[in-house]
């Protein structure tokens, strides 16, 4: 093994994984012919945003799921990986985003946990101290045998994912977004490492959205965009700006026709917001904007920049530590979600079958869950059954709800169905705010012009709306301003998206470029 | 089409659970028998027949016994449907019954009352003693985040003891071999329903009442709503604007203040004195008619009638046959194991559920051809 004998002709594949293809049961395409082909003994970026298929193409290369079409080829051989014992077995390892360890056990424990050395019938704890002490000694990673995984950092634990993989015969290491929840100092100590593995003869296959990072430490990329297979270049021959084109670029699903907004009063306005997470992260920093009555704001940005907490500060679900959010000049920090929705605002979650649905609750169910208590649909102590009922057909009709009928099971419907139920409720209560979080992901694109029309001709009826999607085409198009998210802050701003090229709009999203603070100002409020 | 199949589909699952439990529990009877087909006999057949010599005939005595056993478990059935409903696996049921049990009963030794009011007051506030004895897991669980399975069955025990000590040391009728309360006045009891010894009282309709007005309470009015839905996805419903701790809290209350019903009834019912020694039992009884009704109110009957219908089937079989009446334990478990195993056919589900998705698809793109056209 090693980096050495790999020459033009004769390039050994440590993973070969040819037109795979990968349709989930509800429908949704995750990946479509794509190609990866890993060199043995390199570090090999896997390159898209959140939503383009890198996880679903891993997944199967780990066995926990299976392609729909396709072939895999593990050192030339073609396998099939229907368990992640399987592709241990072929040498694969796979360190996951959130990272599986047992808290109250020790390092040695976890890193033994499934095969543990055994002295008679007891497990040999000395000698699983040894064995993890020995693997981290010979591969330079500094760690102790005998600390509860509960009171190390996070980049530890992360480290003993990786022995663990290597300590069960890896050979091939998948890192799924390692540096998500490191600091920098952290950053750098495992890239270090991982570097060393290479030049051990590993292939490690390193996936992630940040361009600064895969410049660094890869030495070829493969980019996915929207389940498809978007090329193979090597890191050094291909320019920041390539990448972002290649990674955000757009696909023109259907041309709006969109009038001149006209801006009326301030509903929304956010001020000096800024938040940290739990592990002490900076995910907001110090964000202010205004939306106004009939204008649509989007928001853009790679996923994991703040968006997701702000869509949550603004709608009750997280506490701002810092700053002001007020709804029609009336603050919404700390007010519950029904009274924030008494204040006529209404949400589209990021996450619609955790947050926007009752999966096992009916059609009716799900329309109901934000205007049960209205004096219409009550009679005393009793639902008026009729009334809803005759509402609900009424939504299912005007949303081109497919269902056989109102009371079918949510969760038996497809992507977009269920997407359109979320939009029926959140769209019918005559919302004057609409907070949309990546209103048309993974749906189909029937659904998908249904939903952004219908949130056009509400901003046009005089509604607010905010427009967070990692979606270019979709925020362009949409959006009558446009901020850009890096980092937690507003990298960018403009006050008319149709001059913007995609080329410009990635090099806001990846951090390569920002505004000063003199055009942020002018377009962040009107 | 798709919920026709899914309500065939559970249909034949719960048959399926029933026929493999009591296949099981013929498997023991064959062991344990040297006369199983006569065991089997009582067990299934003797609940509603009696056999005199060579002829058969309906046994109606039987059935109002059979029926009789029914009102307490329907009452804890429908607490516990409430309960679970919400996602919170709350055994108080069993404490909830003995507190308003005994409750009622001082009620009827010691407070004495018009005729038609005594009963009516004794069995409400027996029904709000079992409501507090729910509520208090519910509470620890919302407020401090303790697991409510653990708090309330612990729970079960503090309320029988605390309700031992009081039995033993303040209200036990001396005069009396074995440890019991002195006994009601006569207008707190809870009248027969039909002659004879079955003590099947007007308790069965209020029973039938409240299955209908619970079924009510859980599809048709706001709360009911709220309770399903959290127990659904408790972060739609706070998202959706719902105020998730009251809603559980309510939910557990109402439980618990169905199964004291239960309770209250019972012993007004059946009993001249009050002198439950032990939990009765009735609130493990419910938590498997909540499991076997799915959680509908109305349901609820059926499994109440299923079970007890074993139970005097076991009954019979103890006393007309070599098995021991231990037998039923073992037939409710198997049941209760099929049923709760969620994992039981899910592979026949799955594949079910992928055909609906398959179906639905193609429906959605004949349709969207159609409306290219």
């Amino acid at each position: 093994m090693g980096a050495a004998n790999e020459t033009a002709q004769n390039i050994e594949l440590a993973v070969d994984m040819r037109n795979i293809s990968k349709v989930y049961p509800n429908g949704i395409a995750a990946n479509q012919n794509v190609n990866f082909s890993v060199r043995k003994g390199e570090i090999h970026a896997l390159i898209g945003e959140n939503g383009a298929g890198k996880s679903t193409l891993v997944k199967m290369l780990f066995g926990m799921e299976q392609a729909t079409e396709g072939e895999i080829f593990i050192n030339g051989k073609e396998v099939q990986l229907t368990s992640p014992a399987q592709a241990i077995e072929h040498g694969i390892g796979m360190v996951h985003q959130h990272l599986m360890l047992v808290p109250s056990l020790t390092v040695a424990e976890n890193m033994v946990l499934g095969m543990p050395p055994k002295k008679g019938i007891a497990i040999d704890y000395q000698a699983a101290v040894r064995m993890t002490t020995e693997i981290a000694e010979r591969y330079h990673f500094n760690i102790d045998a005998e600390k509860r995984v509960m009171d190390i950092p996070v980049g530890m634990k992360q480290k003993i994912e990786i022995l663990k993989a290597l300590l069960r015969g890896a050979e091939i290491l998948i890192l799924d977004e390692p540096t998500a929840v490191l600091t920098s100092n952290e950053t750098v100590e495992l890239f270090q490492q991982l570097r060393h593995l290479r030049d051990n003869g590993f292939t490690i296959i390193f996936i992630s959205h940040r361009l600064n990072e895969i410049k660094e430490l890869t030495d070829r990329m493969t980019i996915m965009r929207g389940g498809r297979f978007m090329g193979v270049h090597d890191t050094a021959g291909i320019s920041e700006q390539e990448i972002s084109r290649l990674m955000v670029g757009r696909d023109v699903l259907l041309e709006l026709e969109k009038d001149q907004a006209n801006p009326q009063e301030l509903v929304l306005s956010v001020e000096n917001v800024s938040y940290t997470n739990e592990w002490n992260k900076l995910m907001l920093d110090n964000v202010s904007f205004d939306v106004r009555a009939g204008e649509i704001v989007g928001i853009a940005g790679v996923e994991g920049n703040g968006q997701k907490e702000l869509v949550d500060i603004l709608f009750g679900l997280r506490n701002a530590h810092t700053g002001e959010v007020k709804v029609n000049n009336e603050s919404i920090l700390g007010k519950s979600q029904r009274v924030i929705r008494e204040m006529g605002v209404s949400l589209i979650p990021e996450d619609r079958m955790l947050y926007g649905i009752a999966a096992t609750g009916s059609i009716t169910d799900n329309i109901l869950a934000d205007r049960y208590g209205n004096k219409e649909y009550n009679a005393g102590p009793f639902f008026k059954t009729k009334k809803i009922q005759k509402d609900t057909e009424q939504l299912i009709k005007e949303y081109r709800i497919v269902a056989r009928n109102q009371s079918q099971q949510v969760d038996m419907l497809s992507g977009g169905n269920i997407q359109k139920v979320v939009v029926a409720r959140e769209f019918s209560s005559c919302p004057n705010l609409i907070i949309a979080d990546q209103p048309t992901r993974g749906i189909d694109v029937g659904a998908t012009e249904f939903i952004r029309k219908r949130l056009l001709d509400l901003s046009r009826e005089g509604a607010a709306v905010l427009l967070v999607s990692a979606d270019l085409s979709e925020v362009m198009e949409m959006s009558d301003r446009l901020l850009i998210f890096y980092g937690g802050e507003i990298v960018a701003s403009f006050d008319q998206t149709s001059t913007l090229t995609d080329e410009v709009m990635g090099e806001y999203m990846l951090g390569l470029r920002r505004q000063d603070k003199k055009e942020l100002e002018e377009d962040a409020y009107v | 089409m798709y919920k026709r199949r899914m309500v065939a589909f559970n249909i034949l699952r719960g048959l399926a659970a029933i026929i493999l439990a009591l296949a099981v529990a013929a498997i023991f009877i064959f062991l344990a028998s040297d006369e199983p087909f006569e065991a089997l006999k009582q067990l299934l057949i003797a609940p509603l027949v009696s056999f005199r010599g060579e002829t058969a005939a309906f046994n109606v005595q039987s059935l109002y016994q059979i029926l009789a056993l029914m009102i307490p478990t329907m009452f804890t059935g429908l607490g516990v449907c409430v309960m679970f409903s919400a996602d919170m696996f709350n055994l108080g049921g069993e404490g909830a019954v003995m507190a308003g049990g005994f409750v009622a009963a001082l009620i009827g030794i010691y407070l004495p009352m018009p005729a038609g009011v005594h009963p009516v007051v004794a069995v409400l506030v027996g029904a709000l003693v079992g409501g507090l004895v729910t509520l208090i897991p519910a509470l620890l669980r919302v407020k401090v985040g303790a697991s409510e399975m653990v708090s309330s069955l612990m729970f079960n025990y503090v309320v029988m003891y605390i309700i031992m000590h009081y039995l033993n040391n303040v209200f036990a009728d001396r005069s009396k071999g074995s440890t019991q309360s002195f006994p009601f006045i006569e207008t707190v009891k809870i009248p027969q329903l039909v002659t004879g010894g079955s003590r099947l009282t007007y308790g069965f309709l209020i029973a039938l009442v409240f299955v209908v007005i619970t079924a009510i309470f859980m599809y048709r009015t706001r709360w009911g709503y709220q309770i399903r839905m959290i127990g659904i996805n408790s972060n739609f419903a706070k998202y959706s604007g719902m105020s998730v701790a009251s809603t559980l809290i309510l939910a557990q209350f109402i439980g618990g203040l169905l199964s004291g019903m239960g309770g209250a009834i019972e012993v007004l019912g059946r009993y001249n004195t009050f002198l439950w020694k032990e939990l009765p039992g009735y609130g493990w009884t419910g938590i498997t008619i909540a499991i076997l009704a799915r959680n509908n109110p109305a349901f609820v009957p059926f499994a109440a009638f299923f079970l007890a219908y074993l139970d005097r089937g076991c009954q019979l079989m103890s006393t007309h046959s070599d098995v021991p009446s231990e037998m039923i334990a073992i037939i409710q478990a198997s049941i209760f194991l099929f049923f709760a195993a969620e994992q039981f056919l899910s592979g026949a589900r799955q594949k079910l559920v992928v055909k609906n998705a398959k179906d639905e698809l193609a429906a959605m793109e004949a349709e969207t051809a159609q409306e290219g056209k």
